[in-house]
């Protein structure tokens, strides 16, 4: 149980803050559907990061001092990075969108194009194979938080909250949660989320109110760009093994679902990215989850076909689409170039 | 002369010579505009005149080619909205600036935001709207949706925003265009407030009814240049009103007495639901058209005409009664099935009307191209589109760039409504139902289709208008019914009312009832 | 009336647009020029030689003759396996550049082109696998499974037009679930299926390619499966397989290369598309639900049917590129598909943005698309460099044909301008417009 709580939100986390990257741009007004592309990159940039790290001699420091906090603070510089080269990469999405005026679908299409053919050019050539690794071994588990970096030995018996929450985790399920409130209070509690959201409604009006719409819309993006990259870094240290492949295995179209699926709002988007989590959780681990604890893997013993469990995210964003489209409402300027001559 | 004229600080604003052109028209030529302290000026033109661009410029929305904006005398630039706003210049404009989803008070505060350690401080600012719309008198609910608020509600919003921005000078355009006749009457009364709290107003609209009311001085414009000031206590209506036009406004449309004959359009307990609310759009109404005569569909805008024409022509769905035509039940039929007695020039141009992207000729085939003139064994038959366009081009005067060929994207307004109707009347249809087939046209192009639509009526044709525009209503039709709130309040003859009556039923100030066989009683 | 039918070359409105194409084209490929430059430059194991050799490889990889056994330099000149493969490889990306192609200009953009292809050569594969040779002609097997194909792709495009037109799901969304949808049903499929490739023990993981020829024999009691060679003492209860596109002689002038019939039925089908589109009732339709869905209603076209009916067509289209590609007979179908989706499906987005949506045009930028995919396998070969830069090229195409109509108004104002300056000087006013 506590292993589906901690792998639930290991698949939530990127896919919740992904989400919250196409809100910002979205409630600009301009759709987003190169979040996938972003993450990508930012996965890259994020390895790219950590393999610095590594040849500089950093991580073997910090094994030798046996103060394995360092990592974390390196995680969070590598973190940076990826949100960095989200935010540049996005200014190509907002150039096209905002000052040609470009189609944004066509856009967004072709950064998700651009990403993983940049990333898989520059790996091939690196590493000389389609898969950036770090240099040793099983590298992503030197970022988890374990117990025994609590101070405590491997037969301390944690409970299950301390299980779940505290141990073999990731700082960036933390960093990430407290990330989304922050962004997601400066949307709705700030002079600039105010003014961000009514670009996304309707910029003529915004305009009128002395709102100067293609920044508002440059920031959007740029915040999505950061938010989309830094999710794609998270993903790559905590599902991909901090390796890049030019692949988030759809999770940036997931979480576009997601957003979709959370009408654009905050609260129902965590709700909705835990709910993918827990799905896409299922379908890695159903034969070998152990839900109430009594040794028998449940799932595994309904002898439903491992590819049934792979379909069940997909499938439930159909469902859930379908079921909420009447509800379902988009920013209303989303999409539509701004063009200060009409009014 | 008029160098004393612009010294003079009694102005608080003066517009000296403005000129600002667009691509192939000049939109304003030349033209002063000088409003005083306190007053509320009126600026009269009709659609097209310029009247917008002129306010636009003065809000900085748009840079004039020529000419120069004083404040109390001092000459300033005024290149956005901010600068309009930092001179206290606040603006409510034709179609409001509101964020739907937005709460009234975070319209109000959207770019003129106070903020606290870096958030929205929305306490403050509702003391000092609350405090606003007290003396001001203007009602309006802080914490809803705007989506969720009337019209005339938003309205208040707007004049709320720029209240809240201490602007002091405060442009209207067309205000009234979209309110109900009380609404307007408040409105006139919260304008007279606000110049006498010192406020300076410029109100532009082409409602001679109203500039007469409320406005002290009046600047007429036509066709983007300036025809003069005058004080409105000096004039009269028909004095304006040739200014406006240049000529007598002709607002009889002549017509011979109609002979109805049998019924095509029957329409009986006809409901439609509504795709906003819980209630009925159009609530049980019954009416017949008869062959040879113009009925009338009057109302405000968003009583449910335009919900009762998309019910009864298949946009949207019908959920109870019914509706003949010629003898036929078309209540379920789909559009195309409805098409073989029915032609139907559209509200909305752009919306239903035409493929924006598609050449006249495209266009003029958009419900026809199945027709075996048009298409043999599915191929189209492109030379027999091209002469029959041509036909109509002929026909009806439609005027384009390149004939057939042209992109309707690059039409006139005018001409692409002209290309409809003669689309339309083309189709030879026993009924021909018309929304508001005049909007946006200028005079000589009114006169056109209102001529064309009772050549239908002699030939014998059942005409269904609906309008919005008064005068329209009165001239044109030979029986009125009168739509509020989904329901036929009202059936009239337009001979034997007046505009007053008229008014009383659109505001459900008055009704009939006109269940048959019943007493009727208020 | 002005009537202006003779406009000057450079300003008529097709002469613009394939401008506007032919300079995304060339952005594109200097862009991956540039990227080959940077690379080398601060890469140390890249030569100036290795630069100058990757650059070349880009424009010219269909034509290059590998290299020269003595001295190591590149030889360039008529390549007939390689034109081959480049019109074989062309083949399914016109099929799916039609697919974009058709639904845009219903107004719906299909991304749902991987999943529509991967249920054509899911039905293709199956039917040409299944039904036995023995008791029905290859041909007609062919045929079967080609139709299969077709039908099973045009259902599944059915399923986002379906959910737009009934529920207005966005189409987008829509197609990328089931994308992934048809990637793990496909994987399913066949992880139950009995056609997974046992007779090469060496390959893992793939499916019979349709030309094989399988026999289901008893030996010694025991059913199992045989190839080609029926070991003795066998009861041969059918024969499957065997079969495979034709080659129409095309592999004699393309000598060693997998080019067949297929490229002949693809360009078939962009002209018949090309003719449905602008010559016939049903593509006026289409233009008008595309154009202004609301028009078209109030006009009594059925604009739901056609939203299906659309993504049914580009469905079609999708799966018959899938289909097709299978039934070549000497490609192989890796069947564990759910972690990827086939890249044909998104190029094929590319394919049609670069045509403009035009059939015909489809027809020239599939044949493109497919020769950048030539010169990145050569340049993988014979270079430090990767086929991944020419995905880098198509994406900057991608991107710009995002705002080809700036391009392409910026080329007519820039023709307006010369021919304004060359008639009178005093007419500025116009220029701005």
């Amino acid at each position: 149980m506590a292993f589906l709580v901690r792998q639930t939100l290991v698949y939530a986390i990127p896919l919740m803050i992904v989400a919250l990257a196409g809100v910002f741009a979205e409630r600009s007004g301009i759709i987003n559907l190169a979040l996938e592309g972003m993450m990508i990159f930012g996965a890259f940039i994020g390895v790219v990061c950590m393999n610095v790290m590594v040849s500089l001699g950093w991580f073997d420091a910090v094994k030798a001092s046996g103060n394995m906090w360092t990592m974390q603070l390196y995680l969070l510089l590598a973190m940076a990075v990826s949100a960095l080269a989200g935010c540049i990469f996005s200014l190509l999405l907002a150039f096209a969108a905002i000052n040609l005026k470009a189609d944004q679908t066509i856009g967004g299409t072709a950064l998700n194009m651009l990403a993983p053919a940049i990333v898989l050019f520059l790996v091939r050539i690196v590493a000389k194979q389609n898969n950036l690794l770090l240099a040793s071994g099983d590298s992503a588990t030197w970022f988890m938080i374990k117990k025994s970096m609590w101070g405590f030995d491997k037969s301390y018996k944690f409970g299950f909250l301390g299980d779940a929450f505290l141990n073999k985790v990731y700082l960036t399920t933390y960093f990430c949660i407290l990330l989304f409130i922050v962004m997601s209070v400066i949307l709705y509690k700030t002079r600039f989320g105010l003014r961000l959201r009514s670009c996304g409604e309707n910029p003529q009006a915004s305009a009128s109110l002395g709102i100067n719409v293609f920044r508002m819309r440059y920031a959007g993006v740029m915040i999505s760009g950061s938010l989309a990259g830094l999710g794609g870094c998270v993903f790559a240290v905590t599902t991909a093994n901090a390796s890049a492949n030019g692949d988030v295995a759809g999770f940036g179209f997931l979480a576009l679902a997601v957003m979709i699926f959370g009408n654009w709002k905050p609260l129902p988007i965590a709700g909705g990215a835990l709910l993918f989590g827990l799905f896409k959780c299922i379908a890695a681990s159903y034969n070998t989850l152990d839900i109430n604890g009594d040794g028998t893997y449940m799932l595994a013993s309904i002898g439903l076909d491992s590819n049934f469990y792979r379909m069940l995210p997909y499938l439930i964003t159909l469902i859930v689409l379908a079921c909420t489209s009447k509800s379902s409402r988009a920013p209303k300027a989303e999409g539509i170039p701004y063009d200060p001559g009409k009014r | 002369m008029e160098n004393q004229q612009t010294k003079n600080p009694e102005y608080v604003i003066e517009m000296i010579h403005i000129t600002k052109e667009f691509p192939g028209i000049i939109a304003n030529d030349d033209i002063t505009l000088q409003l005083k302290k306190g007053e509320i000026h009126a600026l009269l033109g009709e659609n097209g005149a310029g009247k917008s661009t002129l306010m636009s410029v003065l809000f900085g929305l748009y840079q004039p080619e020529k000419g120069e904006i004083r404040k109390n005398g001092q000459v300033v630039k005024i290149s956005s909205p901010n600068d309009a706003t930092a001179l206290n210049i606040g603006m409510v404009h034709q179609h409001f600036k509101l964020i739907d989803v937005f709460t009234v008070l975070d319209n109000i505060i959207l770019g003129a935001e106070d903020t606290r350690a870096g958030f929205l401080s929305r306490k403050a600012a509702r003391e000092k709207v609350k405090a606003l719309s007290d003396r001001y008198g203007l009602k309006v609910d802080l914490d809803a949706k705007v989506e969720d608020i009337t019209v005339g509600m938003q309205q208040r919003v707007e004049i709320l925003k720029m209240l809240y921005r201490d602007n002091d000078i405060l442009i209207f355009d067309e205000p009234t265009a979209v309110l109900t006749p009380q609404e307007i009457d408040e409105l006139m009364q919260i304008m007279k407030n606000l110049a006498a709290e010192g406020k300076s107003i410029l109100f532009i609209s082409h409602k001679l009814n109203e500039i007469m009311e409320v406005s002290d001085r009046i600047t007429v414009l036509r066709k983007g240049k300036y025809i003069g000031t005058v004080n409105t206590a000096d004039t009269d209506k028909q004095a304006l009103s040739n200014m406006m036009v240049g000529r007598p406004v002709q607002l009889v449309v002549e017509k011979e007495e109609a002979h109805p004959g049998e019924v095509v359009l029957d329409v009986e307990h006809f409901t439609v639901p509504s795709r906003l609310h819980h209630r009925n759009a159009v609530n049980d109404i019954s009416f017949q058209v008869r062959e040879g005569e113009i009925v009338c569909i009057a109302g405000i805008d968003g009583n449910g005409q335009t919900d009762f024409i998309y019910g009864l022509t298949g946009l949207e769905k019908v959920s109870g009664g019914r509706a003949l035509i010629c003898g036929q039940d078309v209540t379920h039929l789909s559009v195309k099935k409805r098409g073989k007695n029915l032609s139907h020039i559209p509200e909305d141009r752009h919306k239903h009307g035409l493929v924006l992207d598609f050449t006249l000729e495209q266009n003029m085939v958009l419900e026809r191209f199945i027709e075996p003139e048009f298409q043999h064994g599915c191929f189209i038959r492109f030379n027999a589109i091209r002469a029959y366009t041509e036909k109509l081009i002929e026909q009806f005067d439609v005027r384009s760039g390149q004939g057939p060929v042209t992109r309707v994207r690059a039409m006139s307004g005018g001409n692409q409504q002209k290309a409809i109707v003669a689309r339309e009347l083309d189709r030879d249809k026993k009924l021909i139902i018309a929304v508001q087939p005049t909007r946006g046209l200028d005079v000589g192009a009114i006169e056109n289709i209102h001529r064309m639509l009772v050549e239908q009526r002699d030939a014998g044709k059942a005409v269904l208008l609906v309008s919005l525009e008064l005068e329209e209503v009165m001239s044109l039709s030979d029986r009125i019914l009168v739509m509020y709130e989904g329901e036929i309040v009202g059936e009239l003859n337009p001979k034997e009312t007046n505009v007053q009556e008229l008014g009383l039923y659109m505001t459900g100030a008055k009704r009939q009832n006109r269940q048959e066989g019943s007493d009727h009683h208020e | 009336m002005i009537i202006m039918n003779k406009e000057p070359f450079f300003q008529r409105d097709g002469v613009r647009t394939l401008m506007a194409s032919l300079i995304s084209i060339l952005i594109g490929m200097l862009s991956g020029v540039i990227v080959i430059v940077i690379v080398g430059l601060t890469n140390d194991s890249i030569s100036t030689g290795g630069i100058w050799d990757g650059i070349r490889m880009v424009f010219l990889g269909v034509f290059n003759k590998g290299r020269d056994a003595a001295t190591g330099a590149l030889t360039f000149g008529f390549n007939p396996a390689f034109m081959g493969n480049m019109l074989f490889r062309a083949m399914p990306l016109i099929l799916t550049g039609l697919s974009v192609a058709v639904a845009y200009k219903t107004g719906l953009f299909n991304i749902g082109a991987p999943g529509q292809y991967l249920a054509g050569t899911c039905a293709t594969l199956f039917l040409a696998l299944s039904i036995p040779t023995s008791s029905i002609p290859a041909w007609m097997v062919w045929l079967i499974a080609f139709l299969g194909g077709m039908l099973a792709g045009a259902l599944w495009g059915c399923i986002p037009g379906l959910l737009k037109s009934l529920l207005n799901i966005n189409e987008v969304i829509a197609c990328i679930m089931t994308n992934w949808l048809a990637a793990c049903l496909v994987t399913w499929f066949f992880d139950m299926s009995s056609l997974k490739n046992v007779l090469e023990g060496t390959k893992t993981g793939y499916i019979y390619k349709t030309s094989t020829v399988i026999h289901d024999v008893i030996v010694d009691g025991v059913r199992t499966v045989a190839g080609a060679n029926v070991p003795e003492g066998a009861t041969v209860l059918a024969t499957r397989g065997g079969v495979a596109t034709s080659r129409m002689g095309l592999d004699t002038v393309f000598r060693g290369s997998q080019v067949n019939g297929g490229i002949v039925i693809a360009i078939l089908l962009a002209v018949l598309f090309y003719i449905i589109m602008e010559k016939t009732t049903l593509g006026y339709q289409l233009k008008a639900c595309g154009s202004n869905r609301y028009a078209a209603k109030y006009a009594g076209i059925q604009d739901r049917r056609n939203i299906v009916l659309s993504m049914a067509m580009a469905g079609a289209m999708a799966g018959t590129a899938g289909s097709l590609y299978a039934l070549s007979g000497n490609t192989e179908f890796f069947w564990t598909t759910y972690q990827s989706l086939p890249a044909v499906g998104f190029t094929g987005i590319a394919v049609a943005l670069l045509a403009v949506n035009n059939p015909i045009g489809v027809i020239f930028s599939g044949i493109f698309m497919s020769y950048l995919n030539i010169n990145g396998q050569q340049l993988t070969n014979l270079t430090a460099y990767n086929e991944y830069i020419t995905d880098v090229i198509i994406a900057v195409i991608v991107y710009l044909s995002a705002f080809s109509l700036i391009i392409k108004t910026w080329l007519g104002r820039k023709a307006k301008k010369r021919k304004a300056a060359g008639v009178s000087a005093d007419r500025k006013g116009e220029v701005r417009g």
